[in-house]
């Protein structure tokens, strides 16, 4: 339940910072692909800054986590194909539609309704995907879980911290 | 207030999301990723069997801190325009739809492909120099350059 809560006060958080730091206009976006307007990358390397001097200290510290007293930790991920080629993929979307998950999210909150086009192109994606993965699974010898969706990858998962 | 009105200072804004990614994690180790909150949402909805995840409850929170902004800002104004986008490809629901649909399709399918998106490798998993975060961060951040450069001027209107 702590979680749960947690997820969502750190959601909000999200939303409102997405829309603050102006990540859910399209000219934001397209400025910095366009190599018009620098925010997006000046923010990017502070973020990124901030975050691996934050986590390095937590984890020199020993520190534990809040919820459940478990060493704050994470895992790298090994490079593979899907990386690459799923990235490629998500690029192009991103540099077309000048926006990406998160921000359709916040722009769904905050009226933006065009996002609802965006939103559901994701959702089907996101779905077609799953769909695609249960196919691999079935000719692989592998029973997919009954209503169709994969019951476990078939490598170890790309995401850094298993996204899928 | 017009304080939310203006966009955040950049260096601001950098070490507020480092922050978020920090504290998600020493609450939890909670993964930052919008868009495993969305698979986890889809997932949720297909099968509802006890309380969802508190990705889901991160992807509502999102939504809801996007009303919470407007709420700020003064700017809630629910509407289909969007400026930027009409400025390239023209005014026009249709447009929008087949456009952003066709995107979202991409955005959707690719990410999930490799795992993450612009929050959960970009800032996440760069942060955490995974190699794989990186590789997906060069690329998608690559590609998304070439086409904005080099494709998108060929079919938009504007540039």
């Amino acid at each position: 339940m702590k979680t749960r809560v947690a997820g969502l006060l750190f959601g909000i958080g999200f939303g409102f910072w997405l829309c603050w730091a102006g990540f859910t206009r399209y000219e934001v976006i397209l400025g910095a692909l366009r190599f018009r307007d620098p925010y997006l990358w000046m923010m990017f390397g502070t973020a990124v800054v901030t975050a691996t001097l934050g986590l390095r200290l937590l984890r020199r510290s020993r520190a534990t986590t809040f919820l459940d007293r478990q060493p704050v930790t994470w895992s790298p991920v090994p490079v593979q194909r899907a990386h690459l080629v799923g990235s490629a993929i998500f690029g192009v979307g991103w540099a077309v539609a000048g926006t990406c998950p998160g921000p359709v999210a916040a722009q769904l909150g905050h009226g933006q309704l065009a996002a609802l086009f965006t939103g559901a192109g994701i959702w089907l994606g996101i779905w077609l995907r799953g769909r695609v993965v249960a196919r691999e699974l079935i000719d692989g010898g592998e029973p997919a879980a009954a209503d169709g969706a994969p019951a476990r990858a078939p490598r170890p998962s790309p995401g850094a911290c298993a996204e899928a | 207030m017009q304080f939310f009105a203006e966009q955040c200072p950049f260096y601001l804004a950098g070490i507020l999301m480092g922050l978020l990614v920090v504290g998600m994690r020493w609450t939890g180790n909670l993964h930052l990723g919008a868009l495993g909150s969305f698979v986890a949402t889809q997932g949720f909805i297909a099968r509802p069997t006890g309380a969802p995840s508190w990705r889901v409850l991160f992807l509502v929170g999102t939504a809801g801190g996007g009303l919470l902004y407007g709420l700020a800002a003064g700017d809630l104004h629910p509407t289909f325009a969007n400026a930027g986008f009409e400025a390239v490809f023209g005014a026009g629901l249709a447009t929008k739809m087949v456009i952003l649909g066709s995107a979202g399709l991409l955005i959707g399918f690719g990410a999930r492909m490799a795992g993450g998106c612009t929050s959960g490798h970009g800032i996440c998993g760069v942060a955490q120099l995974s190699p794989g975060s990186v590789v997906s961060t060069a690329t998608f951040v690559g590609t998304a350059i070439v086409v904005a450069n080099l494709v998108l001027p060929l079919f938009a209107r504007g540039s």
